[in-house]
């Protein structure tokens, strides 16, 4: 669904991604992304998603190269991103805000998104006065309006505790079977990641260092010198 | 001719050069726009006036630009400082109103009419460059340009608290996580925008004149000279009032008619072929 | 449904999450009496003098409501309101004078062209950052004031003298002679206040003024949920300056004279303290804020000192009063009902 093909993002002369390429699949998969800082996890997500134009490389997404969409047609086709710094909309109460964007995306199934992320009893909470933990859901939850394929997520589990990111990832993974979609997701708790997602990539200096099964990359040797040592 | 042009331009551009380095360092530092700053170098020009009637034109150089830092100091203390938390757009309109005040404070006092200001006799006269006769006050000028445009090259380049002027201009979140002292530094930088803005309006005196409406006319042509040069970038200023400059004398040379609205049509064409001015300013969000 | 949340809609009234059925045919009554008393009773209890004050005060809460719509629901703040509030004014004369059109058509050419140079203009600078966007309205304004100072054109302009306007004929059944008349023109400028304000809260409750609101508050993530945030933008942008436009009609309609001051930066400024007194949020605000600064500057006389207290408003409104006086008794009486209803 989609391809990355030798991707390459410059910041002046910091190569924060050096020729990626990487394949997701399809419908139904959670994918990981992991890495230590300064990978480019976040880069890669910003260059799919549109908010960083590639220095270099293509996207392709079923198919199409996308790399000079705009963001907002990439998410009117169905490419969704939810963001690491929470951005939702402090002044709207929580029914708004979700009732904005589906009516705009044209989806009726707003219902089933609530309920997906536990968002009934905050429905008229203005979205500044609940828990940060909330509030996530509330950007996860915009990002699941209209049923897009494929969904990227820039550290979901970032502020949660260990316990708060394994359940998010188990709802997540159960969400992703549902509703027949592929989630790619960069998070820094790997144990969350190698217990729920069905494929995952390390990468390293904005290089792609390898990508297999949870059990495939934990014993992968570079993986283990790079970046897991021995705990994994 | 063309000799004459590129003087004139030179001699403007090196009034606009103090001026919107002023802004655009202060713009890149704080993402502030002080609109008040036509103000202060009203304030400039009629407070080197009353002292050049009574003491000389070197001793308003000399003092104007100190007590102008000096109320630049009181803006960062009083204005900038106790509003850190509002939005940019609040605290530029409130240097709005700040500017509208310290205005109609300068035409309370000094009237409404123009008020003219002799060049120094050992800046009278001409010289002889190129063939041609040349007032020597406007090579000075130049001079002072070009000097204060190295000096502040000079200081970004190679001075620690311009590495740090030049980092939080590019990007502030990491300057700042860096442990720069923003606070210091913005007091640095108002104090000299403010004292530069002093020197300007001294030196503008002799030059243009000193009337009431200078303070709106100025600050929109450092607001032109900012948004063409892009956010933060200060050599992007500086490149920008270098255009405005020959824009604007050449456009009074060639078109006479229609030369005020030069600098517009300038503006505008390059909003059309460079959205984001032509500096390589800040990285975009 | 939690909270009670009350809303304050632009009329000032607030319909609570649970008397709002009931209540509304009553308030829509009492504004349709309020708008009709208004109409009329001024003009039998007030002098000449004081209805020209008024609906000076009510123009310029018109151009108040352009810029205070801009302000608070896509957060830009447009520096060159007079331009298009005089500007109209010009080629509304030019247009009787130069080109012997008929009145109405000369108001209909002159408010197109508005329209249209503020697409253009809005197609520029909307892109950029609010504080540019601020720069530049500054700069365009002035841009236009220049313009008819200009040489080339005095033909056309009159320079700094000014032109006069006379028209013959009459405009929606009115003659200029009406125009100019005070107790006429008061129900005019009345009914128009209304009708604009009602545009706007229009435009406030519908999903585009839903959509302008959130793109303001998170642009980034609007972008990211399928939106395109430059055409609402300037869609906005082209929709205040009609309201500037209008508003500009009826000024050199009543006024029968337009010069370089009318579209000067201090109109802008005036409409801008207007909007910052009265409260940038609703209808009301703007339109009672631009009534207030009529009244004080015609308390306080002088140009000069009537602009040193702009200067002086905008730092004390922004600063200490956000939300204007009209804001700030709404908000209070929004908060005094809810006590009531708990």
């Amino acid at each position: 669904m989609l391809e990355i093909a030798n991707l390459s993002v410059n910041y002046g002369r910091v190569r924060a991604l050096d020729g990626v390429d990487l394949t997701i699949k399809g419908a139904g998969a959670l994918h990981g992304i992991i890495g230590p800082n300064g990978a480019g996890k976040s880069t890669l997500l910003d260059a799919v998603t549109g908010r960083r134009p590639p220095s270099g490389g293509a996207v392709r997404y079923r198919g199409q190269d996308i790399t000079r969409k705009s963001v907002a047609w990439r998410r009117r086709h169905g490419m969704s991103r939810s963001f690491q710094r929470t951005s939702i909309f402090q002044d709207l109460s929580v029914r708004e805000q979700l009732t904005l964007i589906a009516r705009h995306l044209g989806d009726a199934t707003l219902g089933d998104v609530i309920d997906a992320m536990n968002l009934g009893d905050y429905l008229d909470e203005k979205a500044g006065r609940i828990a940060y933990g909330v509030q996530r859901r509330v950007d996860v939850a915009l990002a699941l309006i209209g049923r897009p394929d494929l969904l990227l997520m820039d550290e979901p589990g970032a502020g949660l505790s260990a316990e708060e990111t394994l359940n998010l990832f188990l709802h997540l993974r159960d969400l992703v079977r549902e509703r027949g979609m592929a989630a790619v997701v960069v998070e820094h708790d790997v144990d969350a990641v190698f217990a729920c997602c069905d494929v995952v990539t390390v990468l390293d200096l904005g290089r792609h260092l390898a990508t297999g099964t949870p059990a495939e990359i934990r014993a992968d040797a570079r993986v283990i010198s790079a970046y897991l040592g021995s705990a994994a | 001719m063309i000799a004459l042009l590129i003087a004139n331009s030179l001699a403007l551009a090196s009034l606009l050069i103090m001026l919107s380095s002023g802004l655009a360092l202060i713009y890149g530092l704080r993402d502030v726009i002080n609109f008040g700053h036509g103000a202060l170098y009203m304030l400039g020009a009629y407070l080197g006036y009353s002292i050049a009637l009574a003491g000389g034109f070197w001793l308003a150089l000399l003092v104007s630009p100190l007590l102008l830092a000096g109320l630049g100091i009181a803006f960062e203390y009083w204005v900038l400082r106790p509003l850190r938390g509002r939005s940019h757009i609040e605290v530029a309109l409130v240097t709005l109103g700040l500017g509208i005040i310290l205005g109609q404070a300068l035409i309370f006092v000094y009237g409404g009419e123009a008020r003219g200001v002799d060049a120094p006799a050992a800046l009278a006269g001409s010289v002889r460059l190129f063939g041609l006769s040349y007032p020597l006050y406007r090579i000075f000028l130049i001079a002072m340009g070009l000097g204060s445009c190295a000096a502040l090259a000079l200081w970004l380049r190679y001075s620690t608290s311009g590495l740090y002027v030049r980092a939080v201009s590019q990007d502030p979140s990491v300057a700042r996580m860096m442990g720069v002292n923003a606070d210091r530094l913005s007091l640095l930088v108002t104090s000299l925008s403010a004292a530069f803005a002093g020197v300007a309006g001294v030196l503008a005196g002799p030059y243009l004149s000193v009337d009431p409406g200078m303070d709106v006319s100025m600050i929109v042509n450092c607001l032109i000279i900012v948004v063409i040069g892009g956010t933060g970038s200060i050599a992007g200023a500086i490149v920008a009032a270098l255009l405005f400059g020959f824009v604007q004398v050449a456009g009074s040379v060639f078109l006479p008619d229609l030369a005020a609205l030069a600098p517009y049509v300038l503006l505008f064409v390059v909003l059309l072929i460079a959205p984001r001015g032509i500096g390589r300013g800040r990285a975009p969000a | 449904m939690s909270g009670g949340t009350a809303r304050v809609d632009a009329r000032g009234g607030a319909l609570f999450a649970g008397g709002a059925p009931a209540r509304a045919p009553l308030f829509v009554l009492l504004a349709a009496l309020l708008f009709g008393l208004g109409a009329f009773v001024p003009t039998h209890l007030l002098s000449e003098f004081a209805l020209r004050i008024g609906a000076g005060g009510l123009l310029l809460g018109m151009l108040a409501l352009s810029v205070a719509f801009l302000m608070s629901q896509a957060g830009l703040v447009a520096l060159g309101a007079a331009s298009v509030y005089g500007g109209v004014g010009y080629l509304f004369a030019i247009c009787l004078s130069e080109w012997d059109l008929s009145p109405t058509a000369a108001l209909l050419f002159a408010f197109v062209a508005v329209v249209v140079y503020s697409a253009a203009l809005g197609a520029l600078i909307v892109r950029t950052n609010p504080l540019a966007f601020m720069m530049l309205t500054l700069a365009a304004g002035e841009m236009i004031g220049h313009s008819v100072m200009l040489e080339g054109l005095r033909d056309y302009t009159s320079g700094a003298d000014g032109l006069v306007v006379n028209f013959k004929g009459a405009v929606f059944g009115l003659t200029s002679a009406d125009f100019a008349n005070a107790t006429q023109f008061w129900p005019i400028a009345w009914s128009a206040a209304w009708l604009l304000g009602l545009a706007a809260f229009a435009v406030r409750r519908s999903r585009f003024g839903a959509t302008l609101r959130a793109i303001r508050e998170n642009e980034e993530r609007m972008r990211f949920s399928g939106f395109g945030t430059y055409l609402p933008r300037l869609a906005a942008f082209v929709f205040v300056n009609a309201i500037a436009g209008v508003c500009g009609l009826l000024h050199v309609l009543n006024s029968g004279f337009v010069s370089p001051e009318s579209l000067g930066l201090s109109v802008s400024t005036n409409a801008l303290v207007a909007a910052l007194i009265g409260g940038v949020a609703g209808s009301i605000g703007p339109i009672a804020g631009g009534f207030l600064f009529a009244v004080a500057q015609d308390q306080f006389g002088a140009h000069g000192f009537t602009q040193l207290l702009t200067g002086f408003a905008i730092v004390v409104f922004i600063v200490l009063l956000p939300r204007g006086v009209v804001g700030g008794l709404i908000e209070a009486a929004r908060r005094g009902a809810r006590r009531g209803t708990r």
